[in-house]
């Protein structure tokens, strides 16, 4: 069944995390019937547990409703739910590809914040239509004038006409709908010429194989049609094309302007890369479509089994995940103290977070992992250059000419009141400052140069801290620059726990190697013995710390009824010992190696 | 050699510490409780009359708060239905304050030969916050009544502000009511025991503190003549609990009465802890057990060990290997060299190292097999 592209709109809903993206998209379902409120269940596009609970959305997912507009006419809305938070900003781009129009949503409490502004550029770069509406108009401390003079001054978008809506009671849904159908323009495309379509997202299923979601862009597809990828140079024959309505339907045929799914007993998820456009094998475009720039990790950490007989579980746990998420790069990886892992590439800590997540709930295995790193450029004194995203794997000083570490452009939104502070934060993370602009009189924008090494360890939370949650945050990598850095060692018992290792600006050394080894004091039980703690840079101990041997450690009466008791207890002790890790003679708990980051450097 | 536990359920009034069972209201069920004693005490030693025992131990709760005729009583049952070496050592938990010459009198001519009188301090102000209910006067009292006798004290450490000083004062009145030995045990606040409240407040001795007490009293202790032979316990030569060693020794024992436990023919069991269920279960001839194991190999051979290193005399190897015919030295040899440096080892006995028998759960752990 195939519409007139005419009656064809196809969208994506951006805004700022928790200005109520996944809310609207419930309700838009809700309207046009595509789910009876019986079935609706809170937020349905985000079907991952984590995703609930978490409030975020992390995966994309399209989904088509029908809408019987009041000119009479039925008209087909093709909706690609978006995640909100910075680190998956590759996946709104990605999305908005396949879209001619984005609702964008501004919290009528909050106004314009730091990712509004980036995810409207992200769409208007993308040529796409913006269409602002204002939520949130149940809250009493809605200013919704106020919200749309920022969206007009900020963004330079008409925001006057814009729904003041609430997406939670439902207020206003209908006016929506009808703005869609007419600010958001019909697709364009022949459905007549040689098959174009968009892969804009992808995943494995256990029985059809990879599934690709598509854009159509010009031509027809349907089951039996022969296809071909262009960057794989893959041919597949077509078992089945569909609809999302939001569950997967299959369709006879999907034509230009549409957005659907195709699948074709593709093995790898390889074969058909995310951004690659799909063409008839027998009636070939020779043009392809402008792919995705290709996201990057940016934020590097080990991530361990906490039983090491469970490696190989770990190994299946990553390379499943990995499937889905061609943002996540996985490595073996090996450490004295932790035995056999990997090292793990992400987009950000959010990102890292999810992915560790899901591997301890889909997996069920219980992991540790590392403080998070970057990846530092190393300029050898021998010309060589090499990337280095392991503190351990750091050559000597003597063989390093210089290093360079990789910036972003931070762009902070906040109430007047809070410039100060962010402004010590920013220049306690080595930030440099680029410009402030007074939005207007309840708004500040900052720009600043941070190093995103040290936005990975305690930026945001600093940040919520400073300004009670009221500054938005939003960042892109800027490129690398030359720093001063040293590798900073940490020593138990005069041994070096590798895993404990990060990579520091010479400055900050001193700083964070009293914190960890503070740290450090706090999460290490005592012990038969006395542990020293020690912070080193390049064999030089910068800081110490002891864990004072325990004392007593014996239960004071043993009689005919303790045995039992006591057998347990030892047991039970036992096993709790089988969560710590050895350095020398040394156990430390797993938590350990990740508490190290939580350093409070707000002093 | 195997021992019997007997376990009296009362007393005047709940210390501030205890967890056992022990029911100061449920006096009046006296009567009928040693009645129902009685009859397991026939049940058990007509099931186990082939074995010997050579010590018997009345605990409780306050065994002398009760008429010494039912003290007397369960003895004789004991004799009447068990077999008991000629020279057993029988003993009776006794606090200050709840006996007699008379009561006395009684234990003593039924056979009672050992007496554990509860001092736990020699301060006045300290058995009031503990709610104990005699004096540091009523114990010289009770010692007066058992001169000559072979007496024990326990103590108490780890009271809320309490000083090393205090214990070596507390231990010198011991000494001075002519006691043999001497238990000190580390308070323990256990969940819903109102001390707990203390703990929880911060108010008691924190485990450095204690420690210290421990290792000042260990060496006072040893100045006066009396060797530390486990964790806990203390005595001149010749005087060492044979009923406790046994527990150490994995030795058989079977427990009579509310709470007790026993160990025989390789099963762990442990009789209820409510009054009401023991009685019913004895009058309606069922087995009083709440909890029954029988201990497999790789158990038994953990808690031969575990209870063998608590002791200063620590494993005999032979004894060991012969136990589970095994080769302790070869089995071991990982967790052994891994703890060598608080071990000590010679010939074929294996012991703690004495200035880390106080934190030894560290060292026992790693003898768990996997």
């Amino acid at each position: 069944m195939s519409t007139n592209k005419e009656n064809i709109r196809n969208f994506c809903i951006v805004a700022h995390i928790d200005h109520g993206k996944s809310t609207l998209a419930d309700r838009l379902m809700e309207k046009t019937g595509q789910v009876s409120e019986r079935d609706m269940e809170e937020q349905l596009l985000d079907s991952m547990d984590l995703e609930r609970e978490r409030g975020i959305t992390i995966k994309l997912t399209p989904v088509r409703m029908f809408y019987k507009a009041k000119d009479g006419k039925e008209y087909v809305f093709n909706l690609i739910d978006t995640p909100g938070h910075v680190d998956f900003t590759y996946e709104v781009s990605r999305s908005l590809k396949a879209c001619e129009g984005a609702i964008l949503i501004v919290d009528a409490t909050q106004g314009v914040q730091a990712q509004t502004l980036a995810n409207a550029y992200l769409a208007i770069d993308n040529d796409l239509e913006i269409m602002p509406v204002i939520n949130k108009m149940d809250l009493a401390s809605a200013r919704p004038e106020e919200a749309a003079d920022e969206i007009e001054n900020i963004l330079g978008i008409e925001a006057h006409d814009a729904p003041r809506i609430s997406a939670k009671s439902g207020l206003n849904i209908e006016d929506v709908l009808e703005q869609i159908i007419h600010k958001v323009p019909a697709p364009k495309g022949d459905e007549n010429a040689p098959l174009k379509a968009l892969i804009f997202d992808s995943y494995y299923d256990n029985f059809k194989g990879v599934i690709c979601f598509v854009r159509i862009v010009d031509g027809t597809v349907k089951v039996g049609t022969k296809i071909k990828t262009f960057m794989s140079n893959k041919e597949f024959v077509v078992t089945e094309v569909g609809v999302f309505a939001p569950k997967m339907i299959p369709q006879e045929t999907l034509s230009a302007g549409e957005v659907g799914y195709i699948a074709a007993s593709i093995k790898s998820i390889e074969d058909t890369a995310v951004g690659d456009t799909i063409t008839d094998a027998d009636n070939p475009t020779s043009q392809p479509l402008d792919g995705y720039k290709k996201a990057l990790p940016m934020v590097f950490s080990g991530v361990f089994p906490l039983d090491g007989s469970k490696f190989n579980d770990l190994k299946d746990a990553l390379l499943k995940l990995k499937l889905n998420d061609a943002a996540l790069s996985v490595e073996p990886d090996n450490s004295a103290a932790l035995g056999f892992g990997f090292r793990c590439g992400f987009l950000g800590l959010l990102h890292m977070d999810v992915i560790q997540e899901r591997i301890e709930r889909e997996f069920d295995l219980e992991i540790i992992t590392t403080a998070p790193s970057v990846s530092y450029k190393v300029y050898k004194t021998d010309g060589t250059e090499l990337m280095v995203e392991n503190p351990t794997h750091l050559p000597p000083t003597t063989e390093i000419d210089y290093m360079e570490e990789p910036v972003i452009n931070a762009s902070i939104f906040t109430p007047p009141e809070y410039v100060g502070p962010i402004m010590e934060l920013c220049q306690y993370k080595r930030g440099v400052y680029r410009d402030m602009v007074y939005l207007d009189k309840t708004r500040v924008q900052l720009k600043y140069t941070l190093p995103l090494n040290e936005i990975i360890y305690d930026f945001f939370d600093s940040l919520k801290s400073r300004t009670r949650g009221y500054a938005s945050f939003d960042y892109d990598i800027s490129g690398y620059q030359r720093s001063e850095l040293v590798k900073l060692d940490m020593l138990l018992n005069g041994e070096i726990c590798d895993a404990l290792s990060i990579i520091v600006h010479k400055d900050k050394a001193y700083e964070r190697g009293r914190q960890i080894a503070e740290k450090l004091k706090e999460v290490i039980p005592r012990q038969m013995f006395e542990i020293p703690i020690q912070a080193a840079v390049g064999g030089k101990i910068i800081a110490r710390e002891t864990v004072k041997a325990f004392r007593k450690d014996v239960l004071a009466k043993c009689y005919g009824g303790d045995v039992t008791r006591k057998k347990k207890l030892l047991e039970k002790q036992k096993e709790g010992k089988k969560k710590m890790r050895s350095i020398g003679t040394v156990e430390i708990p797993s938590e350990a190696f990740i508490s190290i980051l939580k350093t409070d450097n707000d002093n | 050699m195997s021992g019997i536990y007997i376990h009296v359920p009362f007393c005047k009034s709940k210390c501030t510490y205890c967890d056992f069972a022990s029911f100061p209201k449920e006096i009046g069920k006296m009567e009928s409780y040693f009645a129902c004693l009685y009859r397991e005490i026939e049940g058990r030693g007509r099931q186990l009359k082939d074995k010997v025992f050579n010590t018997v131990y009345i605990g409780g709760g306050t065994p002398s708060v009760v008429d010494s005729k039912y003290i007397a009583g369960a003895i004789r049952q004991v004799k009447k239905f068990f077999t008991l070496t000629p020279d057993a050592e029988i003993t009776i938990e006794i606090n200050p304050g709840t006996v007699d010459e008379n009561k006395i009198k009684e234990y003593k001519s039924v056979g009672i030969n050992r007496f554990s009188i509860g001092l736990q301090t020699g301060y006045d102000d300290q058995l009031k916050r503990l709610n104990r209910v005699h004096t540091a006067k009523d114990f010289l009292l009770c010692t007066n009544m058992l001169k000559g006798e072979n007496i024990s004290a326990d103590i108490l450490i780890g009271l809320a502000d309490q000083t090393l000083d205090q214990v070596k004062k507390s231990i010198d009145l011991a000494i001075a009511g002519g006691v043999k030995h001497i238990s000190v045990y580390a308070l323990t606040p256990e969940v819903g025991t109102p001390i707990y409240t203390d703990y929880l407040n911060g108010e008691l001795l924190s485990d450095d503190e204690v420690a210290d007490i421990y290792d000042g009293i260990v060496s006072y202790l040893k100045e006066k003549g009396f060797n530390r032979y486990e964790v806990s316990n203390f005595a001149l030569d010749g005087y060492r609990s044979k009923h406790n060693l046994n527990y150490w020794k994995r030795g058989e024992y079977i427990g009579l009465g509310v709470s007790a436990s026993s160990f025989i023919d390789g099963r762990r069991f442990i009789n209820t802890f409510k009054i009401d269920e023991y009685l019913n279960a004895i009058i309606y001839n069922k087995s009083p057990e709440i909890s029954s194991d029988v201990i497999e190999e790789k158990d038994a051979r953990f808690e031969f060990i575990m209870l063998g290193l608590r002791t200063a005399d620590g494993i005999n190897v032979e004894e060991f290997n012969a136990n589970f015919n095994a080769d302790f030295f070869d089995e071991y040899k990982s967790v052994l060299n891994k703890k060598a440096k608080y071990l000590d080892i010679n010939g074929n006995i294996v012991k703690i190292k004495e200035e880390y028998l106080y934190v030894q759960n560290s060292i026992i752990l790693d003898f768990i097999e996997e």
